[in-house]
């Protein structure tokens, strides 16, 4: 143990002072996702602020100029009316000014609304420059907002002319009151509030266990392949140490640099999805679907189980490697193919997959948690339980099996080399 | 086996069809410093890493301080010290963290550890330099880093493939000034080396090896005059039927 604790130390000190994968850890994600956050949060608060609108109102009836009248009531909207006499002309002269939006009222709106017939007026998206079209794009749903306002506003005027005495029954005669029930229990909030945090826990997880296996299985096969490329493996092979206890303190080592990484990146992600205002009204432990801490001593354990054996395989493929870069391409062949699918498990349940491809999910260690984690939030500890038995036995199997090649003059002898030097 | 340190009976050694070793046999007294001596490819560094429990030989036998080798490798591991021909030090470590990394493996405590620091100091001769990481240094002040490591924890036996290739006289010359020294202090070397000048300066008794087989061993005295040579090179070009 005591020789386990040493090697594991020098192991981390050896991982914390390369400064290529401090960059990749800490740097990238602690630094960068909140930039590119805020980059995207000033872009979006742009969008979201004040909407330029310029009007052309063909029509000389009450309707159009009730029209114009609601629309500059709207908040954020910054009305500009337009003389013009064709579409072509206002469209000219909206550009010149900056508008985002034209609105044009054509010349029988009114009367068209007068004789129960329907109306239409044109909403032109004004794009100056090539960008993300959101400023274009919120303009159009704003100035939508506004026009349904008006039906309804001009439905309930009309059904007032013809004596209706509660006009509002009629434009809106079935009105939805939505609840949700999570757990058996009813609670008080939207279907569509409820899917959309879970939507954002459905995004994150998957995302922040693939960069977790990509980064750490890396981390493994770097580490690994460093000692054959820095000519420090025979000394270490020599040293009074068993393999078993070499390989493991790679994989402990390793794992705490992976654990660094993970904060780092959950840290990040945070920063950049709340930027993104991915962050939902209602909170998943407020609508009861919260984790115990059974729960979450459980999903560390799974995290950590997927993890050993992301790096026991990379480790293992790293054997054969005779540098860094080659190991790092082998590993990527390897270990991404088998994270990729549980990306399916961003956009649907896995009881929703046909049988075939759930069995074939669940065989990938890196799938669990992920199911894990859904599993825990609604209480289901029987199938973590059968989860954890499963990643212990996958994991520790390929544990032995890369300390039994790593015992094997194999791990000196063999000379896989791919990229050039 | 009494006085015997190491004792290789018969060893052979195929890689795939090619035959690396061919039947070597040859054995080191305690406190001796045997050489193997011999061209490129002619299987010292091969038999160096039998002796040092990373390859596992084909037949054969070889035994240090009377453990197998094979059947005793973790036993082994705990008495012998092996410095690669081509090493390196972990790169982001500073030489005296590398040191102290190696002392720990190797000490049952603190204070032995400490002990060992002090004097893979004392071999380095680095000083101050031994507070700078390891990527920041020359050849040679990370050949005697290694060597400082090597012996440091005072080994049974310390088997150095080619201790001073590639260095500067200045530096080859300290190095093998230590091995001497150590020497002395009871520690068995087994070296080998293409430099005939480096053996006879060190050592006691040496094993000439060609193709995979050991063709002479003896003193460097003995061997020069059997074959009437004034140097060991012409020791070698006669043993292996070069006319000189």
């Amino acid at each position: 143990m005591r020789r386990f604790k040493v090697l594991a130390m020098k192991e981390v000190m050896n991982l914390l002072r390369d400064k290529k994968l401090l960059f990749g850890l800490v740097v990238v994600p602690l630094i960068l996702f909140p930039v590119l956050g805020q980059f995207t949060s000033v872009g979006m608060s742009s969008a979201q602020g004040v909407t330029r609108v310029a009007v052309v109102n063909l029509d000389s009836g009450t309707y159009g100029k009730l029209l114009v009248k609601t629309l500059n009531a709207s908040p954020n909207v910054s009305l500009t009316l337009i003389n013009a006499g064709s579409v072509n002309e206002a469209i000219e002269k909206a550009q010149n000014m900056g508008q985002n939006v034209l609105v044009v009222i054509p010349r029988d709106f009114s009367s068209k609304l007068s004789s129960s017939q329907t109306a239409s007026v044109q909403v032109y998206g004004i794009f100056t420059r090539i960008g993300a079209g959101m400023k274009e794009s919120v303009s159009e749903g704003r100035v939508r907002n506004v026009i349904n306002v008006l039906n309804r506003e001009i439905a309930v005027i009309k059904l007032k002319m013809i004596g209706v005495k509660n006009p509002n029954s009629f434009v809106e005669p079935v009105k939805a009151v939505s609840y949700s029930v999570v757990k058996g229990r009813v609670v008080d909030v939207p279907p569509s509030a409820v899917a959309a945090a879970i939507s954002s826990q459905a995004l994150s997880v998957p995302l922040i266990i693939f960069i977790m296996i990509t980064l750490t299985s890396q981390m493994a096969a770097g580490s690994m392949a460093a000692e054959k490329e820095n000519k420090t493996l025979e000394t270490l092979l020599t040293l009074p140490v068993s393999r078993t206890t070499i390989v493991a303190s790679k994989v402990f080592g390793t794992a705490v640099m992976g654990l660094i990484a993970a904060a780092a990146y959950m840290v990040g992600m945070r920063y950049y999805l709340g930027s993104l205002s991915l962050k939902t009204s209602v909170s998943l432990s407020s609508v009861g679907l919260s984790m115990s801490p059974l729960g979450m001593i459980l999903l560390a354990l799974v995290v950590f189980l997927a993890i050993v054996f992301s790096l026991s395989l990379a480790m293992l493929i790293a054997v054969f490697s005779e540098d860094v870069q080659t190991a790092s391409t082998l590993v990527s062949a390897v270990v991404l193919p088998l994270a990729f699918p549980s990306f399916v498990l961003m956009y649907t349940s896995i009881y929703s997959l046909p049988t075939s491809i759930r069995w074939l999910l669940l065989a990938i260690p890196f799938t669990h948690p992920i199911v894990d984690y859904r599993k825990l939030l609604m209480g289901d500890y029987s199938f973590v339980a059968l989860s954890v038995l499963y990643l212990v036995v996958v994991a520790m199997v390929t544990l032995y099996i890369t300390a039994r090649v790593f015992s094997t003059e194999k791990v000196l002898t063999a000379h896989i080399r791919g990229g050039k030097k | 086996m009494e006085g015997t340190a190491v004792e290789v009976v018969e060893l052979r050694k195929n890689y795939g069809k090619r035959e690396a070793l061919k039947g070597v046999s040859f054995s080191v007294k305690r406190g001796e410093v045997f050489g193997i001596i011999g061209p490129n490819g002619a299987g010292k560094s091969t038999t160096l890493k039998i002796l040092a429990t990373l390859l596992k030989p084909t037949s054969g036998e070889a035994r240090v301080f009377g453990m197998d080798v094979v059947d005793n490798a973790s036993e082994v591991r705990r008495i012998i010290s092996y410095l690669p021909e081509e090493a390196g030090a972990y790169k982001n470590l500073k030489g005296i963290e590398y040191l102290r990394f190696m002392a720990k493996l190797y000490a049952g405590n603190t204070e032995k550890a400490e002990d060992m620091v002090k004097r893979g100091v004392e071999i380095s001769g680095l000083g101050n330099r031994l507070n700078d990481k390891v990527a920041t240094y020359s050849k040679g002040m990370t050949r005697k880093l290694l060597l400082a490591r090597a012996l440091m924890v005072m080994p049974k036996l310390a088997i150095l493939d080619e201790p001073a290739s590639g260095l500067d006289v200045t530096n080859a010359y300290e190095i093998r000034k230590t091995i001497k020294d150590f020497s002395s202090e009871g520690v068995t070397f087994l070296i080998s080396s293409h430099n005939m000048l480096e053996v006879e300066f060190l050592c006691d008794r040496i094993a000439l090896i060609d193709s995979g087989r050991i063709v002479e061993v003896g003193t460097p005295q003995a061997l020069k005059s059997k074959y009437k040579a004034d140097n060991l090179e012409e020791v070698f070009m006669r043993a292996t039927g070069f006319e000189v």
